[in-house]
């Protein structure tokens, strides 16, 4: 975990301040809190109005490429699952993800395990090299790896992608999970060898129920990467049956002449909904951790 | 089993780890971690290396040179920093950083968390949730919702707003290309900005704060005097990384522009995705790699040596 040392406080402000005192708000105070709350509106507001068109074009029977008063319906959703295409991505979506996820947790958690219990040669160097590789950007490498993907037969296929996804998720599982790990006191591990059982035996009765918040806040950075990666699927996969999400709705925006608008809006929204719940389920936890830093892009 | 289970978790943290354990665990090691070692070596490790190879051939996907690469030395290299286009591309990404992450982000990031961090401000359960959503959406959605805005139509989101001064109807991406893709990647990082100096402005003593105002400094000098100093640091670390994963920004900008109009908006990573994927000169393109990496492991390693990091 990247912990900043802050600097020391400069002297002289160091004195004991007295008791804080309950004044009268000063109109110089009204004036700023006035100032505070318009500022903070209008940066929710930024923030927010970006969502109007594809919150509104959703839910409307005849929407167009702009904001307008929704007549109000579920066609676009109902037309979503049904049509020939559109729910396959969901599909699509979901195996990549989910399984993604579920192999990067698995090789996370024993890899995690190794860094957290032993002491080895080229320990420091991997945690090292796994934090640097934090830095590589996709772009850069994804030309090499499609040659690769290319090679070993793998490129334009669902398992080839999983792997991919996988691997690019696993340094800040390992990170992650290595840090929790370590926080459980390896005397309880001691305590279940004593008691007879195998040291994997302890790891599944003693250690896993214990990393419980760091394995989840690890499955949903890696499920929303996964979810909303563009660049590795655009590169590796060719044929239609196989795109996920992200690069269906590339393609439908990219057919300028027949966009269904509200269709393209009604899959947006799907497709935004499993992150954005599941941000909401795991943000305490996100925010107080440095890796908080994970979720972007 | 359940005796154990209860044991106290709390004071686990402040416990050093064993360091005792290196008996014959090597095997056991390399079950566990191999299989992590495997995947990260063939596909993140291996593809950068290969990308140096690759730089150094005239690798190409299809044509001629297809058949048989040769071996042509740095004249990849030396091609692109002579090459317009990618000299130009670069600065693009330069300028779409700096004003987007360095000065953008930053700047109302800073705002966002230091209104919120304010104990008379109601509702910051809400305007935090509003900031968050940028970042929580996928790239594509905020892609797609950000093409409403910036809609040629007159009856584009923006278009209608300015239209409500009297200006007419601009066809944003196509007149100011570079500084829409900004504006939208300042609309998508604030959330981190604000989640990283939240966290530092926390470390800020309150004492402080109030002997200053008691002493009469006015809010902006506290922060300029009293705040600022002591998150300088946390501030700097976010400035490396939030550069870092900027130069990386790909689908945001493919998406709205395409790297167009004439080149405009072909920031690095659309430079190499264009060369190497769709003229297919994949040595070019990796080139071009090589220097963007090259680029982003100095901030890296610069990161890392500033953050002190435990391992």
């Amino acid at each position: 975990m990247a912990t900043v040392t802050a600097p020391t406080v400069p002297t002289g402000a160091s004195r004991k301040p007295p008791k804080p005192r309950r004044r009268p708000l000063s109109t110089l105070d009204k004036v700023q809190r006035t100032l505070g709350y318009v500022l903070i509106g209008l940066l929710a507001i930024f923030c927010l109005v970006p969502f109007a068109w594809v919150v509104l074009s959703a839910v409307d029977a005849n929407a167009g490429p702009n904001v307008q008063l929704p007549a109000p319906s579920f066609e676009n959703f109902i037309q979503f699952f049904t049509n020939r295409g559109t729910p396959l991505l969901l599909v699509n979506s979901l195996i990549i993800s989910v399984t993604a996820t579920a192999i990067n947790l698995a090789l996370g958690l024993a890899g995690g395990y190794a860094l957290a219990r032993f002491r080895f040669r080229g320990r420091r160097a991997f945690m090292f090299g796994i934090l640097l590789i934090r830095v590589v950007p996709a772009p850069a490498t994804i030309v090499a790896l499609y040659l690769i993907m290319v090679n070993i037969g793998l490129s334009n296929s669902l398992i080839g992608l999983i792997i991919v996804e996988a691997a690019f998720q696993l340094p800040v599982t390992l990170w992650l999970l290595a840090g929790t790990i370590s926080a459980v006191p390896i005397e309880l591990e001691e305590a279940a060898w004593m008691d007879g059982n195998s040291r994997l035996q302890a790891i599944w009765r003693i250690v896993l129920p214990l990393v419980g918040p760091g394995l989840g806040a690890a499955a949903m950075l890696s499920f929303m990467n996964v979810w909303g990666d563009f660049l590795t699927p655009l590169v590796l996969l060719q044929s239609t049956e196989l795109y996920p999400l992200s690069i269906g709705l590339f393609r439908a925006f990219s057919e300028y002449n027949q966009v269904d608008w509200g269709l393209l809006a009604a899959s947006a929204i799907v497709y935004l909904v499993p992150p954005a719940v599941l941000y909401i389920f795991v943000r305490k936890h996100l925010l107080r951790s440095s890796l908080g830093g994970a979720v972007k892009g | 089993m359940t005796s154990t289970l209860d044991a106290p978790v709390s004071a686990a943290a402040t416990r050093p780890l064993p360091k005792r354990r290196r008996q014959r665990n090597g095997p056991l090691i390399a079950l566990l971690l191999g299989p992590s070692v495997v995947l990260i070596t063939l596909f993140i490790v291996l593809p950068a290396v290969y990308s140096i190879y690759l730089s150094l051939t005239n690798t190409q996907l299809t044509g001629f040179a297809a058949r048989d690469p040769q071996f042509v030395g740095l004249d990849n290299f030396a091609y692109l920093l002579t090459n317009g286009d990618f000299l130009n591309s670069l600065g693009q990404t330069a300028t779409f950083t700096f004003f987007s992450a360095i000065i953008g982000q930053t700047v109302l990031g800073m705002v966002a968390a230091i209104l919120l961090s304010r104990p008379w401000l109601r509702g910051k359960g809400l305007f935090g949730a509003a900031v968050l959503m940028p970042m929580i959406v996928p790239e594509v959605v905020a892609s797609l919702a950000w093409a409403s805005v910036l809609s040629n139509n007159s009856e584009g989101t923006l278009n209608r707003l300015t239209g409500l001064f009297g200006a007419d109807p601009t066809d944003w991406l196509q007149v100011v290309p570079l500084t829409s893709i900004i504006i939208v990647n300042i609309w998508r990082g604030v959330a981190f900005a604000m989640i990283m100096f939240q966290a530092a402005l926390e470390d800020v003593p309150a004492e402080l704060i109030e002997a200053a105002r008691i002493d009469g400094a006015s809010a902006l000098q506290v922060f300029r005097h009293v705040t600022l100093p002591l998150i300088r640091g946390p501030v700097f670390l976010y400035l490396l990384l939030t550069t870092i994963s900027t130069v990386g920004v790909f689908g945001l900008v493919y998406f709205l522009t395409q790297g167009g109009p004439g080149g405009q908006t072909r920031i690095a990573a659309i430079y190499i995705y264009e060369r190497a994927l769709q003229f297919s000169q994949i040595g070019i393109g990796s080139a071009a790699s090589i220097i963007l990496l090259v680029i982003v492991l100095i901030l890296g390693i610069v990161y890392v040596r500033l953050a002190k990091v435990e391992v």
